[in-house]
């Protein structure tokens, strides 16, 4: 921060430094959009300049949030096998820790933190330390970790020191003797100066409660009754408006607000100039402007970070932004704060400094101390030159470093398990499969990866493909009945065309879907007193809902959707013929020329032409409808802006079989077979429902083959819930495909689930290569898959915009899954059982609370924070370029944030990407379990599964 | 009749024989499964619910007006014997079984909502003695028991409201509630010791009325005392002006709990009170104008206040508040069935509304669908009637809920505490003096620690 200060270049004072000053911080600020527009992204994008590491370090030390699972979390997969010691070793071992420099005894560094992480203790501090040095039995009795033989060893180097003794004296004689020197060769503390908190929780617990009130209606988008006067003027003056008014309020520590506001008003200040005399007032000079606007915009991020998203993008709001801007937020805020010091200041007793410690810490005696234990060290072993050495290294390998150590080792399994499965698959081949009767292409989404392994059991004629939800069409959507389009692309593109469902015959008035006084009735006397007391001795027919609701959730569902009316038949108004525009002033439909560019970009980028495609061609959109859900828009698709996907998938299927773009795909080379037909669809991960559209306009010639697919999507659809149910504790493990499907559809439908589904937790893995490395290999909901072939694509061309855009939205995905799991409190959002939506825009825990962002402990329960491993199916110096060209790419790839492997399509080996380059990848494990069907491998198991060979789905008979 | 006093004793005592299995198991170190202890409170409830309407079915097939079930007597001096007791009739028959209905149903969401959650057996054990502590409130016969009933809602009240105690806010919201109940049961305790000492039984009995109740006192004097202490007694508990601050700041626990508390049937155990005591009102005009006041004052200003408030949660906490605000004007003007009815319908509408406040995105899309068009940004009803000037004024009175926090804490807690500093600054010094120092030690302000509670 201070570097910044003394940045040349950057303006030394004024409005043009505070700027600076706001824009610093700014970067810090969470980028969370309103509810509505949920997407993942990485929690610390910001950071990706660093290394992964350095990051989570970094981000430790500002936000004081956890880099990795706890130590506690470590050593329970220590001992279940999930890491395991050659996991260490290896890892310790390519990070250059010496095995041969002896330390004390004949122990080396390396077996020093083999030793640290492979018998995780605790290291009790201050007085906790102090009882057990005094009362305890540290100092009598071996550490209960050390084993018989360390103890033996241990003692053995001891035994001329004090012949003659009992067992249990010379033990306790030893273990003192050990730590008197270990204890002699702490080295003094240096003073640390302890920042002062106090003062900043004193002021925030005064400013915050009225911040967040006054942020909260300044951005309400329609929950509050009565909106806030003057929001078009900017935060600052309808703050300042507000508060010169009338009476001042009672509050002791507000008086004199009224009179700075009102000499602000009569000097005609803006935003900036209120913060600069706020700044003035707290006396902050413009070298402490950064470190002060970073400390009071980060006390409130997630509301600092909303009204920071609005301002650069008050399109995200869900029905329409106020003026907002960072600068206005920052006005009010230190202004405020001024306001609480000067009240402090007069009315509170200082408070006593906290007493210093000054003592040594002798809680890095007691973790070498019991460390020599464990490795069989007598106190013989440590010198005083020894026993400093010893404790510096032992100081070295802090928490944070062995954790950093034990999830590179914990990545190291997952790694290793997943490489030799795809190997070990890859050697044994597969039989000649029968040309496809039918193609779908998904979205890469690692929640269709078990929908569409069970779809290739099921038949060999189904072939499926991984594509970008939104199928490469960057559109705004306007479906039937809504009254504003929704971007339905990733969140980096901003659409330029519109595309509206239409009803097929124009109702005679406006088709509501649903009378809006029943709408209304449900939220009764939320605002108003009279309307209120009527809907209230209406109320006992709320028992009605309420019982249903409870005790019968999906019949309760089901019997409203059929009390609804049924939406009419519609199209697509797809196709625009000259220039003309539509809602928002977007372009109303597409060219025939754009939608050539749509098609054949996404079919050039699988490698589907005219000899490849299948008669039937099936595009999957997917989302994920659920109830009672504010953070529904999590769960939907990510390629389209947290939308429903269906949408896309009709559009690509109507564009494609537009006889005139055929005519125009057919001139660029493009042919598409007369016999091909294209149908769109939706398939609803929560429920496990599929929707067809259009399918009226199939021709007659597919109907056989339509029936056929629809019957195999039928029963695909039961087991992949079964398989999802398989993660549910409240699911039965032997539950059939039939009362699994009812199982998830119970969950879509009720008010009570705080898990409709589990996202894409446990997400892991990302493939990109041809479906055929991946087909019959059970991934178990893990893997992104991306169809890429790099035989039709031989200088990389496809393959760069297919890793530009999937690398940071599956990374984005990871990551924030990653950082919401290991520390949930300060990444994600906590758990959702006291959750309270503000203004349509965030969530609070209760009445006045930060805006929670990242992911709820319910959607990450059971994930595994792993970065991706990314497996691309390409050639190492094509890649090599690839992420030379694209920095985004290079970032995420060098600094760590995913794990690369090149899987060469010519000799099929596989490189990994470590330091820098690309380096030999060689399988260390045997043997990849075979099964008939996915069901015989997920059977009756909740946790984490292995990859697994599936013959079902590649013709072969066991 | 065995019906009856089974269903009035099962009623009070199958939710507290939940709380002691749930809670000796966890005791014990051995929490029963989420599956077992959800399926020992449904059941709880469920037998609860059925016995009470098979006794409503007797007492109306028998034409029963009301039934007693003597539970014992505690202790007898010369002069009183203090009896326990049940009683069932037309006012606690109606609110028992809704009471176990609506707790068995949240139990039943909870199930579900609070599957795997690390404070699971805590929640259960609490919703059941919170459905006893209704129970008893509900069904005591006298105020003597009901109080007892009265004191576990609150206990559960507050250990709810801080049920995610490993963030500090909940605990101080918590805090703050318990606070308020604690300084309106001086008017349960003081009605009470007020009515022994006149004379009064404070059973509930026959006192000519459509329901039974509390006789009151006969002298004017005696009656508006104890009218305005139970009046007092209930402003904590239904968070009635200038006490209700501590409302919006309880939705910090998980959603049924706030639901059940705070939507449905804490919340109405004020006005249940004031109808068991509506003879005293009758008595004393000048209580049950109170009454009125205290609820007309409360409907106004909740409904201001909720009208600003921009997330669902607190505006449903103003709307409870202003509906229970109308049922003290209705049952200050002696609308007892009018009251009574209004308890029911407002409880089971605010429950489901609580329960799916999460969904108001969703609401808020399909009410926009319905009307074809964005909803009007500000509401046109009361406030267009006013002057033009005011109306930012009357904006900030509601979005700073009436400045009752803020004259409460600064105003009247500040003098409080300033008080006890005082007394504390010369209790310091005195013991100085006693041990000759010449200057007493510096000392940590603790009573900032203090006034955070009301944060």
């Amino acid at each position: 921060m201070s570097a910044l200060a003394h940045t040349p270049g950057l303006p030394v004072t004024g409005e043009p430094r505070l700027d600076a000053a706001i824009q610093h911080a700014a970067h810090w600020l969470p980028a969370q959009a309103p509810l509505h527009g949920f997407v993942h992204h990485n929690t610390l994008h910001v950071y990706e300049d660093h290394t992964f590491e350095e990051a989570v370090r970094l981000a430790y030390e500002r936000f004081g949030a956890q880099p990795y699972l706890s130590e506690e979390a470590f050593a329970g997969h220590l001992a279940s096998g999930r890491i395991r010691d050659v996991d260490i070793d290896t890892v310790l071992r390519d990070e250059g820790v010496s095995g041969d420099e002896t330390l004390a005894g004949k122990v080396s560094e390396h077996a020093l933190r083999r030793a640290r992480l492979l018998h995780p203790f605790e290291v009790p501090r201050g007085p906790s330390l102090q009882w057990w040095l005094e009362e305890g039995n540290a100092l009598r009795t071996f550490h209960p970790a050390a084993t018989p033989s360390a103890r033996a060893a241990f003692l053995q180097s001891d035994r001329v020191a004090s012949p003659g003794e009992g067992e249990r004296a010379r033990t306790e004689a030893a273990l003192r003797d050990l730590f008197q020197r270990l204890t002699r060769a702490v080295p003094t503390p240096t003073p640390n100066p302890v920042p002062d908190t106090a003062t900043r929780q004193a002021v925030n617990a005064l400013v915050h409660p009225l911040l967040i009130r006054l942020s909260a209606a300044f951005l309400d988008q329609g929950v509050a009754h009565w909106s806030m006067p003057d929001r078009d003027r900017g935060f600052y003056e309808a703050f300042r408006a507000l508060y010169t008014l009338g009476a001042a309020p009672p509050d002791p520590w507000l008086q004199g607000l009224r009179a700075t506001l009102q000499r602000q008003s009569a000097a005609g200040m803006d935003a900036h100039a209120a913060a600069l005399a706020a700044l003035e007032s707290l006396g902050v000079g413009p070298e402490g402007w950064d470190a002060r606007v970073e400390e009071s915009l980060l006390s409130l991020r997630g509301w600092a970070g909303m009204m920071n998203v609005l301002e650069h993008a008050p399109d995200k709001a869900p029905v329409r932004a106020p003026r907002t801007s960072l600068v206005d937020y920052l006005a009010v805020q230190l202004t405020l704060e001024a306001q609480a010091v000067r009240h402090l200041e007069a009315h509170r007793a200082p408070d006593a400094p906290p007493p210093r410690a000054s003592t040594p810490d002798h809680a890095i005696a007691y973790e070498g101390f019991v460390l020599a234990q464990l490795l069989g060290l007598g106190p013989h072993a440590f010198d005083d030159a020894a026993a400093r050495t010893w404790l510096a290294r032992v100081a070295a390998f802090d928490a944070l470093e062995r954790r950093r150590v034990l999830q590179l080792a914990y990545e190291r399994r997952h790694r290793v398990g997943v490489l030799d499965a795809a190997l070990a698959h890859a050697a044994l081949g597969a039989p000649q499969r029968p040309a496809p009767r039918a193609q779908l292409i998904c979205c890469i989404d690692d929640r269709e990866e078990s929908f569409r392994r069970h779809l290739e059991e099921r038949s060999l004629e189904v072939e499926t493909l991984g594509y970008a939800g939104f199928f490469g069409i960057a559109m705004a959507y306007l479906g039937h009945g809504e009254i504003r389009p929704r971007p339905m692309c990733p969140v980096v593109v901003t659409p330029k065309h519109v595309i509206r469902e239409e009803a097929l015959t124009p109702p005679k008035a406006r088709a509501a879907l649903a009378h809006p006084a029943l709408l209304r009735a449900r939220h009764a006397g939320r605002t108003s007193l009279v309307r209120g007391a009527f809907a209230s001795f209406a109320g006992l027919a709320s028992t009605v809902p309420l019982v249903a609701r409870t005790l019968f959730p999906r019949a309760a569902a089901r019997l409203v959707g059929h009390t609804q009316k049924k939406p009419p038949a519609t199209r697509l108004h797809l196709v625009r013929q000259g220039d003309e525009r539509g809602p928002d002033g977007l372009l109303d439909g597409y060219s025939i020329g754009e939608m050539a560019d749509v098609v054949a970009g996404a079919l050039r980028t699988m490698g589907l032409d005219a000899a490849t495609l299948a008669p039937l061609v099936v595009l999957v959109g997917h989302g994920s409808a659920s109830m009672n859900n504010p953070l529904e828009a999590a769960y939907c698709c990510g390629a389209c802006a947290g939308g429903f996907g269906g949408s896309n998938a009709r559009a690509f299927a109507a564009m494609a079989n537009d006889p005139r773009v055929r005519t125009e795909l057919g001139q660029r080379g493009l042919a598409i077979p007369d016999a091909t037909w294209f149908v769109g669809t939706y398939h609803d991960t929560c429920d496990d429902s599929v929707v067809y559209y259009d399918l009226d306009l199939a021709p007659d010639a597919l109907a056989a083959d339509l029936t056929w697919l629809r019957a195999l999507l039928e029963s695909a659809r039961r087991l992949d819930a079964q398989e999802r149910c398989r993660r549910f504790d409240a699911a039965p493990l032997s539950i059939g495909p039939d009362a699994a499907l009812s199982h998830v559809e119970a969950r879509a439908s009720d008010l009570a689930q705080p898990r409709p589904e589990y996202g894409h937790a446990t997400n892991a893995v990302c493939v990109v290569g041809p479906r055929a490395r991946t087909r019959g290999l059970f991934l178990d909901r893990r893997a992104f898959l991306v169809s890429y072939d790099a035989k039709t694509d031989p200088n990389g061309q496809a393959l760069r915009g297919l890793l530009a855009a999937v690398g940071p939205v599956c990374a984005g995905i990871n990551l924030e899954y990653y950082f919401s799991c290991v520390d949930n409190e300060a990444y994600g959002c906590g758990t959702k059982l006291p959750h309270n939506v503000t203004g349509l825009i965030g969530l609070m825990n209760g009445h006045a609370s930060d805006l929670r962002t990242g992911l709820a402990k319910q959607m990450i329960e059971i994930h595994e924070p792993v970065r991706l491993l990314t497996i691309i199916e390409a050639e190492v110096a094509i890649l090599e370029t690839i992420f030379k060209e694209n920095p985004d790419l290079e970032k995420l790839v060098f600094n760590r944030w995913i794990q690369v492997v090149a899987w060469s399509p010519s000799d099929h080996s596989m490189r990994e990407f470590k330091d820098g380059r690309f380096v030999p990848y060689a399988p260390s494990t045997s043997g990849l379990s075979i099964v008939r069907t996915s069901v015989d491998h997920y059977r009756g198991h909740r946790e984490h599964l292995g990859c697994a060979r599936v013959e079902a789905a590649l013709g072969e008979d066991s | 009749m065995a019906i009856v006093q089974f269903a009035s004793i099962f009623a009070v005592a199958g939710p507290a024989l939940a709380f002691t299995i749930l809670a000796l198991g966890a005791w014990f170190g051995r929490p029963l499964s989420e599956r077992a202890g959800a399926r020992v409170v449904g059941l709880t409830f469920a037998v609860s619910f059925l016995g009470l309407l098979g006794a409503g079915a007797t007492m109306i097939g028998t034409g029963t007006d009301a039934f007693r079930t003597p539970l014992g007597v505690w202790f007898t001096t010369s002069h009183h014997r203090f009896e326990l007791g049940l009683v069932l009739d037309r006012l606690s028959l109606p609110m028992s079984l809704f009471g176990s209905a609506l707790v068995g149903l949240v139990a039943a969401f909870s199930a579900r909502y609070l599957h795997r959650e690390p404070g699971w057996t805590r929640f259960y054990v609490l919703l059941s003695l919170f459905g006893a502590g209704v129970q008893l409130v509900v069904l005591a016969g006298s105020l003597d028991l009901l109080y007892v009933g009265w004191e576990f809602v609150a206990l559960t009240s507050m250990l709810l409201i801080a049920f995610f105690h490993d963030r500090p806010a909940p605990v101080r919201h918590g805090l703050r509630a318990i606070l308020t109940y604690r300084l309106c049961d001086v008017g349960m305790l003081g009605a009470v010791v007020w009515l022994h000492h006149v004379g009064v039984p404070a059973t509930v009995r026959d006192v000519g009325d459509p329901f039974l109740g509390i006789g009151a006192p006969d002298g004017l004097l005696d009656a508006t005392v104890v009218g305005l202490l139970l009046l007092f007694a209930t402003m904590g508990k239904s968070a009635q002006a200038p006490l209700g601050g501590w409302l919006p700041r309880a939705m910090e626990g998980p959603t049924p709990s706030s639901a059940v508390f705070y939507g449905a049937l804490s919340i109405h155990l004020g006005p249940y009170l004031l109808l068991r005591a509506a003879p005293i009102l009758e008595r004393a005009p000048i209580a049950a104008g109170a009454v009125v006041a205290v609820g007309a004052v409360t409907a106004l200003h909740a409904t201001f206040a909720g009208r600003a408030q921009t997330d669902i949660k607190s505006q449903l906490a103003y709307a409870s508040m202003a509906q229970v605000g109308l049922i003290f004007v209705e049952i200050g003007l002696g609308l007892r069935f009018v009251a009574l009815a209004h308890i029911v319908g407002h409880a089971s509408l605010r429950t489901l509304q609580i329960l799916r406040s999460p969904s108001i995105l969703h609401d808020h899309r399909a009410l926009e669908r319905a009307t074809g068009a964005p909803l009007p940004e500000a509401g046109a009803h009361l406030e267009a009637w006013l002057p033009a000037s005011f109306r930012p004024w009357l904006y900030r009175f509601s979005l700073e809920r009436g400045y009752f926090d803020a004259m409460l804490e600064g105003r009247m807690l500040g003098a409080v505490l300033r008080f006890l500093r005082a007394l504390d600054r010369l209790d310091e010094a005195w013991v100085s003096w006693l041990e000759g120092e010449a200057t007493p030690p510096a000392r940590r302000n603790e009573v900032s620690k203090f006034s955070e509670v009301s944060r």
